[in-house]
């Protein structure tokens, strides 16, 4: 057998907390387009990274190429390499011409003082010959189509001798038939020789190019299968099982309406979302990274206005322009990335308990009344049995659990009676997840209605009563989670 | 407006010209005429040269507001090298171009070593300088430059004679413009180095992945404004035939309302040395205009506030609309261009 193009060899990489990948080996073949398929947090970008050698792999990894082994790739070797990733933004210059896009890096790369035109124009139209596409050379990039764009890039790849093309959801931001002309090229690619490998959520598009898929689940590798090995199901089985073990909370029916989102639309953000929100449940919402979840709930908090539909709480429709009407309507919401969003790590805990009630806690003076302040701190200090108990103490201080219930008592202080949270687990530890899961399963036992944005299939079976899954900006399935199983859900997902 | 002209790159600009031109010698005659042609090109010679040197700051996304400072700086420093140390042309002018590197190269060290944003950066050098200059001057204005200088501030080329016996031809100080033109226009043009300012303009993170130093790039620029500013204070001090420390109070402002009337983005990326000669032109027309039709000198300074906050704005207001016009979510059976 021929030597692969590449080989990964027991590669890993840890962050602090984090096994993003464990002892993943697999090869890409020369002449290949090979697929890289896993859930959000697999560890596929992880894996990207080490290729185009923004990370290093811990020790003990190997990459090889043609047999030989890249020690220390850093990201100018690796392009050297012909290690050429396309990212969903292509890096590419909107105020620079098309024959500059293409070119420039070849100059760079070779540590040339002079740009030479000719040279220039030579080299970019045998890539795009090579494409087999005709686009203008002195057109201005920004004046391109999304999908010419990436045909730029793909272009600059060549032009820099690329022997493995990254696609990273390249066809995420393209129409039908652009995506059928994206297709034809990746084709003609890998007859020339080069290998590609793509990473989409698209199951049909990953059955109609790949010649083989690797699986990547929690940073671990599943195996590589031929494009007749597989049908959907397999495939979709292989991705889910996380094996993590929660706490699976009984799943309740509740049936008083507290929230209802009616045919809420936005261009470019989702169509036609409907759900129901009761009160006392966790809902969740699921689906890809870029399914549109974030931005739904980002409307209804009134960070990201819809262009149609209504949203109805307790029954009568509610006009949600900014947060302030939204908090005046009783909806709190947690941000995703809760450090750099949800708190003021310089500032103490006491102040940000109090933050997002300062109205109600200031006199007609606008002064702040201490002594009541002290008093509502420590009582959600207590509530949220937050460690250490010290109001005094920085937000920094604390441990990324603790830093979360002082999130959750921030918004909790002024008494909602729908909490959203998006994440609310990413970036902690297993022990701390179980304790948030716990927390917010005995706020919604108190009548709160939660809404639960989580990627994490376990985390939404272990919590939720019910789950509304999101796909490509709509919703594709509203389910009860009693007797529910991660195939089920991923299958409406993908 | 400004972002159509830039997509047609310089025609439109030289069309504003020339309109401003016809209606100012409609109103004025006096306009087209040879001998004030010259007036204009020997008065608007510094603006020019300066412009060139801030069109590289504001094409990295830059800026610089030390740049009057440093001219007056280098004035200075020139008009003492030629009463106290020496007479010799060509030495005074290495040290003026050595003084306008240094204070250029100290401002890219803090922007790119530090990354102290340019306009803090710059206003902070800007106080010192300024601050060390008066230390120095007790602003006063500096006389009695050697008479060998005054004589080649005063040399014309292709002169011709007029009826009532004065000499007109083109000035000297044109032999350091020039230069000055093809330069720039070469770097940014020609070099891989002058891609790379453009590069770094249009998109910082693509250009460091591709491979571009953008801290050198950085450090460059401002040294090579700083060398035209060392240039520029020579062909300065040459026509004035002494140094006035407060000559170029505010001049920065005009210089940064040149380059974005030539159609530069202060967002970086945009811009280029013809439409930077062209937005020079039209803003010293408009002004010569105000002063033959005896528009009070306050207009211009409203003039160029004016200038600058509507070409910010927008710049500013195109990048909210390319913002809200990006598509977050692939929405399924949803149109993706028919926006």
């Amino acid at each position: 057998m021929a030597t692969p193009l590449i080989e990964i060899d027991h590669i890993s990489k840890f962050f602090p907390g984090v096994k993003a990948l464990q002892d993943v080996s697999f090869s890409i073949e020369t002449g290949e387009i090979h697929a890289l398929i896993g859930e959000n947090g697999a560890g596929k970008s992880t894996l990207i990274k080490i290729l185009s050698g923004i990370y290093q792999p811990e020790p003990g990894g190997i990459i090889r190429m043609e047999g030989e082994q890249l020690s220390h790739l850093d990201p100018l070797t690796s392009l050297h390499h012909g290690i050429v990733v396309i990212y969903q933004d292509f890096s590419l210059f909107p105020n620079l011409s098309v024959l500059e896009n293409i070119t420039l890096g070849r100059f760079v790369k070779r540590g040339r003082k002079l740009v030479d035109y000719k040279e220039m124009r030579k080299v970019a139209s045998k890539s795009l010959e090579q494409l087999g596409v005709e686009i203008d050379l002195d057109t201005s990039l920004g004046d391109l189509s999304v999908a010419r764009q990436q045909l730029v890039a793909i272009a600059r790849a060549l032009a820099n001798n690329a022997k493995l093309l990254i696609l990273d959801e390249p066809t995420s931001s393209l129409s039908s038939s652009e995506v059928d002309k994206l297709f034809e090229i990746m084709r003609s690619l890998k007859s020339r020789g080069i290998s590609l490998l793509f990473i989409s959520h698209k199951l049909d598009e990953l059955f109609a190019i790949s010649d083989r898929f690797s699986i990547l689940r929690d940073g671990r590798y599943i195996g590589t299968y031929g494009e007749n090995e597989l049908d959907d199901d397999q495939l979709i089985a292989l991705m889910v099982g996380r094996q993590i073990n929660y706490t699976i909370y009984p799943k309740r029916y509740l049936d008083d309406p507290l929230l209802e989102v009616q045919h809420l639309t936005k261009k470019g953000n989702y169509k036609d979302i409907n759900f129901t929100l009761h009160k006392g449940e966790i809902l969740g919402i699921t689906g890809l990274v870029g399914a549109g979840r974030t931005e739904v709930v980002k409307s209804i908090f009134g960070l990201n206005s819809s262009d149609e539909g209504s949203i109805l709480f307790e029954g009568k429709e509610i006009t949600i322009k900014n947060p302030t009407d939204a908090m005046t309507s009783g909806i709190a919401f947690i941000p995703e990335n809760r450090l750099s969003e949800g708190l003021v790590l310089r500032k103490s805990m006491r102040e940000n308990l109090a933050l997002t009630i300062l109205e109600s806690l200031s006199n007609s003076f606008g002064l702040i009344d201490q002594s009541e302040r002290e008093k509502i701190v420590k009582e959600w200090v207590a509530r949220l049995e937050i460690r250490p108990d010290n109001p005094d103490l920085l937000a920094a201080k604390l441990s990324g659990g603790n830093q979360q219930r002082v999130v959750i008592a921030k918004w909790l202080a002024t008494e909602p009676k729908i909490l959203i949270v998006d994440e609310p687990t990413n970036g902690i530890d297993v022990g701390a997840k179980a304790e948030i899961h716990k927390l917010l399963r005995s706020l919604a036992e108190t009548g709160l209605g939660v809404i639960v944005v989580s990627s994490e299939l376990p985390e939404i079976l272990s919590i939720c009563d019910r789950v509304v899954v999101m796909r490509r900006g709509r919703v594709t399935a509203d389910l009860h989670c009693e007797g529910l199983n991660q195939e089920d859900i991923m299958s409406k997902a993908i | 407006m400004f972002k159509k002209l830039r997509k047609v790159k310089e025609l439109p600009l030289i069309i504003v010209l020339v309109v401003i031109s016809i209606f100012i010698a409609i109103v004025n005659p006096s306009f087209l005429t040879v001998e004030n042609f010259l007036d204009l090109l020997k008065s608007n010679l510094v603006l020019a040269m300066m412009a060139l040197g801030m069109l590289l700051i504001l094409l990295t996304g830059g800026i610089d507001v030390s740049a009057a400072s440093v001219i007056t700086a280098v004035n200075v420093i020139l008009g003492q090298t030629l009463m106290h140390v020496t007479q010799n042309i060509l030495f005074a002018i290495v040290v003026a171009c050595a003084a306008g590197i240094i204070m250029g190269l100290i401002n890219g060290l803090l922007i790119s070593m530090l990354k102290i944003p340019p306009i803090v950066a710059t206003l902070g050098t800007m106080s010192m300088i300024l601050g060390i200059v008066l230390y120095t001057t007790n602003g006063n204005w500096i006389t009695g430059i050697p008479q060998n200088f005054i004589d080649f501030g005063r040399i014309v080329i292709l002169p011709r004679t007029l009826a009532d016996g004065r000499v007109i031809g083109i000035p000297i100080q044109v032999v350091f413009l020039i230069p000055i033109i093809v330069l720039t226009w070469f770097v940014l043009r020609h070099t891989v180095i002058g891609r790379g300012i453009y590069a770094m303009g249009g998109n910082i993170e693509s250009a460091e992945r591709m491979g571009f130093k953008t801290k050198r790039i950085i450090i460059f620029v401002y040294s090579l404004e700083g060398f035209i500013i060392g240039l520029s204070a020579v062909a300065h001090t040459s026509i004035m035939r002494q140094v006035d420390p407060n000559a170029f109070l505010g001049f920065e402002m005009q210089v940064i309302a040149a380059v974005v009337l030539g159609g530069a983005s202060t967002l970086g990326g945009y811009g280029s040395v013809l439409g930077t000669l062209i937005g020079v032109s039209i803003f010293s027309v408009i002004n010569n205009g105000m002063i033959l039709m005896r528009i009070p000198t306050f207009w211009q300074k409203i003039a160029v506030g004016l200038i600058i906050i509507s070409s910010i704005s927008v710049d500013m207001i195109q990048k909210q609309k390319e913002e809200k016009m990006k598509v977050c979510v692939d929405v399924e059976g949803e149109e993706l261009y028919a926006v």
